[in-house]
């Protein structure tokens, strides 16, 4: 660092033809934190990932503690690979790339260390909250409102940190790189606000101000884009920076690469809805995110084949260099990836894989191959030119490779057929037309081979990223005792843009059409470009999300359906803690086979209370949507207490803590607060929330009894399960003639005064 | 009256169309503007951008094996 401040302190007398050029250098020591950050937090992350896969293959491995069930340890396990592996891995390469394609040090070194150390704290801040049960229960977005707001100021400072360079830099054509980069922090930032506006209720709660059907649009707005400018568009803009670098030669064709990139950021934004399939979202919005998605597949093949034609005349390399071979496996995986998704975003293909494994499979190609492949690329290039030695060993990077590219084959092979097993089972009739396999956990337990071979695969990716983190240290190991800070010479933007070879106007039309002159001056304002960029993606976001919230008609209200009571809302709030929405979800789909299985489909104005949505995303266990009254209550305090003393061989993680852990009456008045204020019609519940739920909890824990249960239980958590369990679907089924009104007010009057009513539940 | 009841008699549905066109007519132009053949010369040096940051006063020394 000191003796980057020197040499960035040099006169800039040097003159070369006339023109002062400056003297700088780069900031590399930053580039270096970022990039163990990286190692660490990927073996983080990947253990986290094994010890699920394990708890999967068996439930032993939850140990029985509430702080290592499946249903807290995931959320970590996906934030971690995805925001502190993946994360880390491009602001590796983004700061490394950023200088050097702008001819410019980062505008300031307090920002870029604020943003590394304030990322590692935001990312250890999750690792401790999340076992902890502090949760938004929304996908990639689970972190509580006030690590939402450190996520936000330290995004803005790395933003600033990045646009005032872009301002300040040297060279004037921005590379097709730095826009993927732009594309990113933008987009990344308007999506981390929208998705997380939710009012909070405590230090670590706070209720999403959307509901049901608008939350569960804009989640997956979100969620699909967070893949799209988290995990594709950053480590597109590292392709189109390190493969030309790592080939010794441009990329194959810079003009598709802008094609690449404009028709990525004009259609990435509306294919969310897919995630959403057969669920109570209308219809035309997850057709208009079916055809999103499909017609993604021509520019994200476009990228594939640019990034795989750049190594045009330098295959012969591919066999010696290992650098080549893992960006050759990963712009292979983002090809493969990027065909199955837009073949998952088609309905009917979509619903045979939506909530199974397969959904799994496919994100790991994309993770481990494409992620992890173009993040080892690129750190095996940068070691020598970061820590100024040879990298320690060739071998190693060569039997990294090998054992990562085989763990990939047999994770993902494995969770594929695992996919496509549970999905066929669910929907198979026998002759009689009754389900073939009524029994959801027969569906489970056929996944257990495979479970086990994603374990074997999962854990030869981890040796791998072992060598890696081996091989790293030892390299750094070798660094001089000093590190040589190379002075860089560049000339810097004229205050007004002079032409070097001043265009004389043609003298048609089309000629001067074809100059492009007017354009030039566009492009010398990429701050103004930047945010007429950003309000275009905002206002297209806005035409997708928009009729969904504001034309009644999108959502029909239904006059039966009633906010939870304070008790129920208490032990949803521990449904949500517990992260059972992980492996459940509370969507039946309009199928026969789902409608067999789990009783009447979903309904938009089901949700109109859910503040969040909780349809889920994956069926590990049976969906909840009508569990209320399936069973009696004194079967959910034995099922909770040991699952597999109702169900044998279920692998759903036992809650013993739920009959000793006291439930907290008191705080559950400022909860059912927090919803009125999002708009839950709560009527007395507001003043009187912790009576109303004692009142509740006696009636249950009587109930409980009666029926040869243990006593004692009205005061501890399970009551509020078990209350949450049993309100479950019955609203609709309460009352089967419940008419849908496209009036809000009659239904609304009603549920308020419905809210201190017990839900009709008990 | 809300302005979930504004929005719904006002009729919005026709925008989406509008922004669609809007939208595909900037993608339409981006696209002919890539290929335009006095752009040609531009693209291939902005492509070689990457190979031609290093414009270095004081090159990095390659190690030597002492070093190590």
């Amino acid at each position: 660092m000191s003796s980057a401040t020197s040499a960035a302190a040099a006169p800039p007398a040097h003159r070369v033809s006339g023109i002062a050029l400056d003297r700088f250098s780069y900031d590399d020591a930053v580039v270096r934190k970022f990039l163990f950050a990286t190692l660490i937090w990927g073996i983080v992350g990947m253990l986290a990932g094994l010890l699920i896969a394990l708890q999967l293959a068996n439930p032993i491995f939850n140990f029985n503690t509430e702080y290592l069930s499946f249903g807290r340890l995931r959320p970590l396990h996906t934030n971690a690979v995805i925001f502190a592996f993946a994360g880390n891995a491009f602001f590796t390469g983004a700061y490394y790339s950023t200088q050097r394609l702008l001819k410019a040090r980062m505008w300031s070194d307090g920002l870029s260390n604020f943003h590394f150390w304030g990322w590692q704290a935001i990312i250890v801040a999750a690792a401790l909250t999340l076992p902890l049960g502090f949760t938004q229960a929304k996908e990639y977005a689970e972190l509580e409102w006030p690590i939402d707001l450190a996520i936000a100021v330290v995004w803005v400072a790395f933003a600033v940190n990045f646009f005032m360079t872009l301002i300040k830099r040297r060279e004037r054509h921005i590379y097709v790189a730095i826009w993927f980069y732009i594309a990113s922090i933008v987009t990344v930032a308007i999506l981390h606000i929208f998705n997380n506006l939710s009012v909070p209720a405590g230090l670590f709660k706070s209720y999403s101000i959307y509901a049901g059907v608008q939350d569960a649009f804009m989640q997956w707005w979100y969620g699909h884009n967070a893949v799209a400018f988290f995990l594709t568009t950053p480590f597109l803009g590292l392709m189109y920076y390190f493969m030309p670098k790592a080939a010794e030669g441009p990329v194959f064709s810079y003009k598709l690469s802008i094609l690449h990139f404009w028709s990525l950021v004009f259609m990435y934004i509306w294919a969310g809805p897919h995630h959403l399939h057969y669920t109570a979202l209308p219809e035309w919005a997850s057709t208009v995110g079916m055809l999103f998605s499909v017609m993604l597949w021509a520019p994200s093949w476009g990228g594939m084949i640019n990034g795989l034609l750049t190594l045009r005349g330098a295959w012969h390399k591919v066999a010696q260099d290992p650098i080549l071979k893992f960006f050759v496996v990963g712009v292979t995986a983002y090809g493969m990836s990027t065909f199955e998704g837009p073949m998952l975003s088609i309905k009917s293909v979509n619903a045979l894989a939506h909530y199974t494994d397969w959904i799994i499979a496919h994100v790991h190609t994309g993770a481990l191959g494409w992620n992890g492949f173009m993040t080892f690329g690129m750190v095996y290039w940068l070691l020598p030119r970061l820590f100024q030695t040879e990298i320690f060993s060739k071998r190693a990077m060569e039997l990294h490779f090998w054992i990562a590219s085989v763990g990939i084959v047999l994770y993902v092979v494995a969770i594929y057929s695992a996919g496509v097993t549970q999905g066929l089972m669910w929907r198979a009739f026998d002759e009689t037309g009754r389900l073939a396999y009524p029994d959801f956990v027969e569906t489970v337990l056929k996944l257990m081979p495979m479970y086990w071979m994603r374990v074997v695969g999962g854990s030869m990716y981890i040796v791998g990223m072992f060598i890696f983190g081996w091989n790293i240290v030892k390299t750094w190991q070798r660094r001089p005792a000093r590190y040589e800070v190379p002075v860089v010479e560049a000339a810097p933007l004229a205050p007004t843009y002079v032409e070097e070879h001043p265009v004389v106007p043609a003298p048609t039309l089309w000629g001067r059409f074809n100059q492009v002159q007017w354009h030039r001056a566009w492009e010398r304002a990429p701050i103004l470009f930047t945010v007429l960029t950003t309000i275009a993606v905002i206002v297209a976001s806005l035409f997708e999300i928009l009729p969904t919230f504001l034309i009644k008609s999108n959502v029909p209200t239904i006059a039966s359906v009633k906010p939870y009571t304070p008790l129920e809302l208490a032990g949803r709030d521990l449904y949500i803690a517990e992260g059972c929405f992980n492996c459940h979800s509370q969507m039946v789909r309009p199928f026969r086979y789902e409608t067999e299985r789990f009783g009447e489909y979903s309904k938009p104005g089901e949700s109109v209370y859910e503040h969040p949505f909780l349809w889920g995303s994956r069926r590990i266990g049976p969906d909840l949507a009508r569990e209320g009254g399936k069973y009696p209550d004194l079967w959910h305090v034995r099922h909770f207490e040991n699952p597999r003393a109702v169900t044998a061989n279920s692998i759903m993680p036992a809650y013993p803590h739920f009959s000793t852990k006291p439930l907290d009456f008191e705080g559950i008045q400022s909860r059912v607060d927090a919803m009125a204020m999002v708009g839950v019609p709560y009527g007395d519940a507001v003043n009187k929330a912790a009576d109303m739920a004692r009142e509740q909890a006696r009636r249950i824990a009587a109930a409980i009894v009666e029926q040869g249960g243990p006593s004692g239980l009205e005061d501890k958590q399970m009551i509020a399960m078990v209350a949450y369990m049993q309100r479950l679907g019955r609203d609709i089924q309460v009352n089967r003639t419940a008419e849908t009104t496209g009036s809000g007010a009659g239904a609304a009057s009603g549920a308020a005064s419905g809210a201190g009513s017990a839900g009709g539940s008990h | 009256m809300k302005l979930s009841d504004i929005m719904s008699y006002a009729q919005l549905s026709a925008y989406t169309e509008i922004a669609l066109v809007l939208f595909l007519g900037v993608f339409i132009a981006i696209t002919v503007r890539t290929f335009l053949p006095s752009r040609r010369q531009e693209l291939e040096a902005a492509a070689r951008l990457p190979l031609d940051d290093d414009h270095v006063t004081t090159p990095r020394t390659p190690r030597t094996p002492e070093d190590r």
